[in-house]
């Protein structure tokens, strides 16, 4: 068992060094060759990465707003994540900042916006934003590990205690009167940085809300979904982390409490956003005013219908809540951990139909083909046929569906009692998740303009027919690059966590 | 350094031939360092530095607060109108009006008036746009919209021709972070300085019109061919493209050929309309050309509802 678990711990750090130094090595080319390694264009000049950027802001603000809870309100049951909490908000930020620079035409001009000012600039006020944020973050960790980093300096001699007593800044004081100060200050930072985390995640909102060019954008609602979906990520993050990585030393009855009741949080929030949602789509579509009905229609019936009513709602929305909610599986905290995993995977896709669709319908009838020098979609040879594609589909829409049948069954067996059967059906159910996963990625892959498919081919989807076809094409499917120098990204932020996890002290019961 | 001593003796010689060369060894050392950098400089510089070209050299200047073309003002030729003068001196006329305007250092309001009974969808202003501004694929300042209306037998094809509506209000230049895109004052044309812009493309997806473009840099020939190595006199300023190098990686857009107003030019696009469906000059001067035709005829504008305020005007 042990042996099993070094071999897995193993293959993991491997993969993931893999795939950052092969994703870094596609930031290197991006940031050679130029933004024409893209396949972004004059339609759609936001992309994958873009997507990104405000989705690892989303998850930043939620984790911060989640840790205010505990420091600001006094909420103490979730004490024992709360660093956890500030630390994955400064690296999600981090792996924000990470995807806006690579997403600049002139990346090394970034600094300027320091320097050439237009107050005016939603995008500049932000940035402001993400530094204050920043320093509240900073101040707010320190100060929660400064005794911890004092005993580990104190304690050893080797590396880490040598980084600890670097971390302490001097720093000696061990007292309870010291402590008691330190949580008084980071109330009144946690205080400070509820109005900065809304503003940083409110104001990623308004970046888009603000843009009277785009229907779907604008309009006084944005801000507000960016950030109760972003509360939801940032709880569903911690869910999954303390459900499979962290609080290895809370009492495991406490931690399990602490799983449920952060997964209830998290479908508290996910229910939220989906009132909104509906709020969003019905209204629109009542409106039916054409710029703002097409959009929708794209979002829904569009050649990526599978990332709204899969990867959205099915995998990122219902089944969790479905997970958490129901008795049976509620109860365990694994299921209520991988319903977390699930909510953090399925934002993608409420981020990547964010930012996607709405530049994707052309501003003016005839605009797209005034000026024919995009490449053509209908020109390309598919790798994959429409058959294939479609195929691959509907067997994504099956291992949804066996994966909510195997669930059910592990709560049926549970509540029958017979252990034998929930390994089993456990183990199915993993390895339903992987099909998921891998034919999910297929279909993603399958319709990459990186690898030279139509999309125009991809606009007539099996439940297209329900409201009616969109004939609107795809202008923008991320590029080879793109997606590598994301994964590059993604890697690097999760090894800077892991790393970070392991070397400072931000379990709390460390030391006491 | 070494650069700028070999190609200076060809160069001095065409330079010199310009009336607005900088007095100060300084500025002209710049100047000569921009064409210096030019890979062609030695075959293609004689053309570039045509008199047709002349770029208004102060303008490469890079001042804090950049204002292209910091002009020596070139009129254009007093003309003498009549009943046979054609739309051409007309416009020209206007334009002379508007700049001795300018000189006294009274404002101007830009604007274009387009006759969409008159317009025949050849797209020679696209062209005529691409050859001037020597822009790379994917970027193209104007675009000629093309719709159907009807059905056979009663059928007929719309085309519009649509460069930067140069907005009263325009919504893209709020927007940048950096303060690199500005509506300027003095004659109501919205410019981007390429030193500031970052690439944040968020100006691209706020204009409504789809005004706004990337320069991906990509080009149209590989090996790259002489053509595509010219500089552009956009602003005055002469860049070459290449890689990493401004405006490679900038938004780019329409700004109604701002080099060659202040030489006394209509914009390229409306110069070379053969069906004279462009009219371009003063809207806050009321005996001007596209006043007129904004006076007499009707005309709508697009998306006004946004209150972007467009000065493009399009004639019924």
């Amino acid at each position: 068992m042990e042996r099993q678990n070094r071999l897995l711990v193993s293959l993991g750090w491997t993969v993931l060094l893999v795939v950052t130094a092969v994703g870094l090595g596609a930031v290197v080319i991006r940031a050679v060759r130029g933004l024409g390694v893209t396949n972004l264009n004059y339609i759609v000049p936001w992309g994958l990465w873009v997507a990104f950027y405000i989705y690892f802001i989303g998850l930043s603000a939620g984790s911060f707003l989640l840790s205010t809870l505990i420091y600001v309100f006094g909420y103490k049951k979730l004490e024992p994540i709360g660093r956890l909490a500030l630390f994955s908000a400064l690296i999600a930020l981090l792996a924000g900042l990470f995807f806006v620079l690579i997403d600049l035409g002139h990346m090394e001009r970034f600094w300027t916006v320091f320097k050439n000012r237009n107050w005016w600039s939603v995008l500049e006020i932000e940035i402001h934003f993400y530094v204050l944020y920043i320093i509240v973050l900073l101040a707010e960790l320190w100060l929660l590990m400064r005794q911890d980093l004092i005993r580990c300096a104190q304690q050893g001699t080797d590396w880490r205690a040598r980084l600890c007593g670097i971390l302490t800044l001097g720093s000696r004081d061990l007292s309870e009167a010291s402590a008691a100060r330190d949580w008084r200050i980071v109330r009144i930072l946690g205080l400070l940085g509820i109005p900065i985390a809304i503003g940083v995640h409110g104001g990623t909102g308004a970046i888009f809300a603000v843009v009277k060019a785009r229907p779907l954008w604008y309009g006084p609602l944005f801000p507000i979904i960016f950030i109760v979906s972003a509360l939801a990520s940032g709880a569903a993050l911690l869910t999954f982390l303390l459900a499979f990585f962290a609080g290895r030393g809370l009492d495991p009855e406490q931690r399990r409490d602490l799983v449920i009741t952060l997964g209830r949080l998290t479908v508290g929030f996910l229910l939220f956003d989906l009132l909104l949602i509906w709020s969003e789509f019905s209204v629109g579509i009542y409106g039916g005013i054409p710029e703002h009905v097409e959009v929708l229609r794209l979002i829904m019936f569009g050649p990526f219908w599978w990332v709204f009513w899969l990867v959205q709602l099915l995998f990122g929305a219902i089944i969790p809540i479905f997970l958490v909610l129901w008795p049976p599986t509620g109860r365990d905290p694994r299921v209520v951990g991988l319903a977390g995993l699930m909510v953090v995977i399925g934002i993608v896709g409420v981020r990547l139909n964010i930012v996607i669709p709405a530049l994707n319908l052309p501003v003016l009838p005839g605009f797209h083909e005034a000026y024919t020098m995009l490449p053509a979609p209908t020109q390309v040879v598919p790798a994959l046929t429409e058959t294939q594609i479609r195929t691959v589909t509907w067997l994504v829409v099956l291992a949804a569906i066996v994966t909510l049948g195997i669930v059910a069954a592990i709560a049926w067996a549970e509540r029958t009692g017979r252990p034998a059967y929930r390994q089993a059906l456990g183990v199915a159910a993993m390895v339903s998740l992987f099909f998921f996963v891998l034919l999910l990625v297929l279909r993603v892959a399958g319709t990459s303009a990186a690898l030279g498919v139509s999309v125009a081919d991809l606009t007539r989807t099996p439940i297209g027919g329900v409201f009616g076809r969109t004939e609107v094409r795809s202008y923008y499917t991320p590029s080879l690059n793109e997606w590598l120098s994301s994964m590059g990204l993604i890697g690097l932020s999760i090894f800077l966590f892991v790393v970070g996890y392991q070397v400072l002290p931000l379990e709390t019961h460390e030391g006491h | 350094m070494s650069n700028q001593q070999t190609v200076e003796p060809t160069q001095v010689v065409e330079v010199e031939t310009i009336d607005s060369v900088p007095e100060d060894l300084e500025s002209r050392r710049r100047f000569l360092a921009k064409f210096g950098s030019a890979v062609f400089a030695g075959l293609m510089a004689p053309a570039v530095l045509s008199k047709e070209f002349t770029p208004p050299v102060e303008a490469a200047e890079a001042s804090p607060s950049r204002r292209f073309p910091d002009v020596p003002v070139r009129l254009p030729p007093a003309i003498e109108l009549d009943e046979e003068s054609s739309v051409i001196d007309r416009m020209l006329a206007d334009l002379r009006r508007a700049l001795e305007k300018r000189q006294r250092g009274e404002k101007v309001r830009f604007g274009m008036a387009v006759d969409l009974q008159k317009c025949t969808g050849c797209r020679a202003c696209t062209v005529a746009c691409k050859a001037e501004n020597v822009t790379p694929p994917e970027v193209s300042y104007n675009v000629v919209l093309e719709q159907e209306v009807g059905t056979y037998p009663n059928v007929r094809r719309v085309f519009m021709y649509k460069p930067c509506l140069q907005c009263g209000n325009p919504p893209c230049t709020p927007v940048c972070p950096v303060g690199a895109t500005w509506k300027r004052e003095e004659d109501g044309i919205v410019v981007i300085d390429y030193d500031k812009c970052i690439g944040c493309r968020y100006c691209l997806t706020a204009c409504p019109y789809g005004s706004r473009f990337i320069d991906l840099g990509k080009s149209y020939t590989d090996p790259l061919q002489p053509y595509e190595q010219i500089a552009s006199p956009e602003y005055g300023e002469n860049r070459v493209r290449a890689t990493g190098q401004s405006p490679v990686g900038n938004a780019r857009k329409c700004h109604f050929c701002l080099h060659r107003i202040y030489q006394g030019m209509l914009p390229a696009c409306v110069e070379t309309c053969i069906g004279r469906a462009i009219h371009f000059g003063d809207l806050d001067d009321p005996e001007s050309l596209v006043s007129e035709l904004i006076a007499k005829r009707p005309h709508i504008r697009l998306k006004e509802e946004l209150g972007t305020d467009p000065s493009v005007y399009y004639l019924l």
